[in-house]
């Protein structure tokens, strides 16, 4: 053999795998942002529509006191409104279209052939996708808990920097879990929107336990987000354990699928 | 067009395989895609894989290529397992896919910035060459290109990194016929002369007959052939018979069993007979015998009707349940 099989083209495949996910990366931050901002916005009317809110027969009495301390704290108002609820929603949706279309779009396009001719092993081709996707849902989730920040401390609100930290890593390891799972039924479909709807799946019965009474200890979506650790008060341990876990073992799946798979 | 083509040459001197292929079964589920194949390409030829479709051409490219694994048998490209030494046997090797799918999303930069990083012996100079031969834009994107240009392009980014074999799956398919003329002459020029090897697939006969100077025909995943081209063409003959009156059965029987006689095809006063072997002889035998031909014309056979009538040997043996041998 006169040369070794190369090396590079990690940061070449980085740059493909951002310029081919740049629009719905772009969407994704767009809709985060708006969100996000508008969670923090939404206090001053909070008082207003509270106790209406309150009266409200669906909901449980953990969801009314919850409202009920938010309705007059906002750092809790906004950890509600985007770390405990939208933020979970918009990066699964984003993890699942990021994930599910990486394998799945390129075999659908037919340039699965052309990235496999290459002398780059199947690992780190996947490990490439992956790795990006991830940084695409730590940017999206940066983004807007930047927006919170300055939202924050525009409007005289301003949020802990350090739960808003440990808040952000924790939502998006938790969304690397759907993203894993995207990326394994990415490497399994035939096309992505097969994929993508496996993933949502996925997410979707992780928070069904939530809805069971008693059920809310296996609810895998609720150790996305910690009101403690975003008041500064514990540190999520536990969580961020459970996330990377979760994260983990679909990524693992995925990895044994695609080095086996034949195209 | 394409017989104008400078033809590669003589069959170069078999130094060693570039691609030899052992009892190669690759499956589709229990589905025999390519079955039992075996063959080799010598270093430095330009060989013709032929075949109708659906026959494993494709197939036997990706397991050359690693993409599926082979059922059983094997496959070496340059002496490497196909299998075992994937990566090294994709560090020196460069294709071109049947669909020509190429990242429509990229610039043509962008592109090329990805070939060049993931491509090892990355030749920029040779490609911005054959971009400026091929009147192929430096800039925009690869989706606004025609499906020729991105054949076109897809063979530079091929030819960038100074492949030592080149696999060509089906290349010029979308491309009009003084683009395939360029095609295949930058090929000739470029590969075959700095005796690397060309190995590619193709419907388009004439082009294949144009450059290619082995050639392996399958069928049903089984080669039917495999050979010199100049050789098959010299050992095949089509003979045209010409008799005052029909032929008796007998006599068809008679011509039938003669050795050489592939197929016999009779038709009132005139027998059709495919011959393999020595064309001479045979010739002298029909000459002497007591039912002598009125008229005998000795046909040569181009590519297209070589693999038609092994296509016709085939389905034949299909037809009686074995396999026709390949040599």
């Amino acid at each position: 053999m006169e040369q070794k099989p190369t090396q590079r083209g990690v940061r070449p495949m980085v740059t493909k795998e951002l310029l081919e996910n740049r629009w719905k990366a772009g969407l994704g931050a767009l809709i985060a942002l708006l969100t996000a901002t508008l969670a923090i916005y939404s206090f001053s009317w909070a008082a207003m529509l509270g106790p209406m809110t309150l009266d409200t027969p669906i909901l449980s009495t953990p969801d009314r006191e919850l409202l009920r301390q938010a309705l007059t704290n906002a750092d809790i108002w906004t950890w509600v409104n985007w770390f405990g609820k939208n933020a979970g929603i918009i990066l699964a949706a984003l993890a699942a279209v990021l994930g599910g279309t990486t394998i799945a779009g390129e075999v659908s396009r037919g340039t699965i052939l052309l990235l496999l001719s290459k002398p780059i092993s199947r690992d780190r081709v996947l490990l490439t996708k992956y790795a990006t996707a991830a940084l695409i849902l730590l940017g999206v989730s940066g983004l807007a808990s930047a927006a919170i920040a300055v939202s924050g401390w525009l409007l005289g609100y301003p949020q802990p920097l350090g739960g808003l930290l440990v808040a952000t890593v924790l939502v998006w390891l938790g969304s690397l879990s759907i993203l894993g799972w995207a990326l394994l039924f990415s490497t399994l479909a035939p096309d992505s929107l097969r994929a993508v709807a496996g993933a949502l799946v996925v997410a979707v019965l992780m928070g069904v336990p939530g809805l069971t009474p008693g059920g809310r200890p296996w609810n895998l979506a609720a150790y996305w987000a910690s009101l403690p650790a975003y008041q500064g008060q514990a540190f999520p341990a536990l969580e961020l354990a459970l996330c990377l876990i979760m994260a983990a073992l679909p990524l693992v799946g995925a990895l044994l699928l695609f080095r086996r798979r034949a195209f | 067009m394409a017989t104008s083509l400078p033809r590669a040459r003589t069959p170069a001197p078999i130094t060693g395989a570039a691609i030899e292929l052992h009892n190669l079964t690759v499956q589709y589920g229990a589905a025999r895609a390519v079955d039992n194949l075996s063959f080799s390409v010598p270093e430095g030829s330009i060989f013709g894989f032929l075949g109708p479709n659906g026959a494993g051409k494709t197939t036997t490219i990706k397991t050359l290529l690693g993409f599926r694994p082979p059922a059983a048998g094997s496959a070496r490209v340059l002496g490497l397992d196909v299998v075992r030494d994937s990566l090294a046997v994709r560090s020196r090797v460069g294709y071109v896919s049947e669909s020509n799918s190429l990242y429509d999303g990229l610039t043509i930069p962008q592109l090329l910035a990805f070939c060049h990083t993931t491509t090892p012996r990355w030749d920029a100079d040779r490609v911005a060459r054959h971009l400026r031969t091929f009147r192929l834009p430096a800039t925009g994107r690869v989706g606004r290109l025609s499906k020729g240009m991105k054949s076109q392009l897809a063979l530079c980014l091929a030819l960038g990194g100074d492949p030592d074999v080149l696999i060509l799956d089906e290349p010029t398919g979308g491309l009009d016929p003084l683009a395939r003329h360029e095609f295949l002459n930058i090929i000739v020029r470029e590969v075959a002369a700095a005796g690397k090897t060309l190995f590619f697939s193709s419907h388009i006969l004439s082009e294949v007959e144009a450059v290619a100077d082995q050639v392996a025909i399958i069928r049903a995943g089984r080669l039917l052939v495999c050979d010199e081209l100049d050789h098959l063409k010299a050992t095949q003959r089509l003979l045209k018979l010409a008799y005052s009156a029909p032929p008796p059965p007998g006599e068809l029987a008679a011509l039938r069993a003669l050795p050489g006689v592939a197929r016999l095809e009779a038709e009132g006063r005139g027998v059709r007979l495919l011959v393999r072997g020595d064309i001479e002889a045979l010739t002298g035998i029909l000459r002497s015998r007591p039912l002598a031909p009125r008229h005998l014309d000795n046909v040569p056979l181009n590519l297209e009707s070589l693999f038609l009538e092994y296509m016709k040997d085939g389905a034949e043996a299909d037809a009686e349940g074995g396999a026709p041998d390949g040599h």
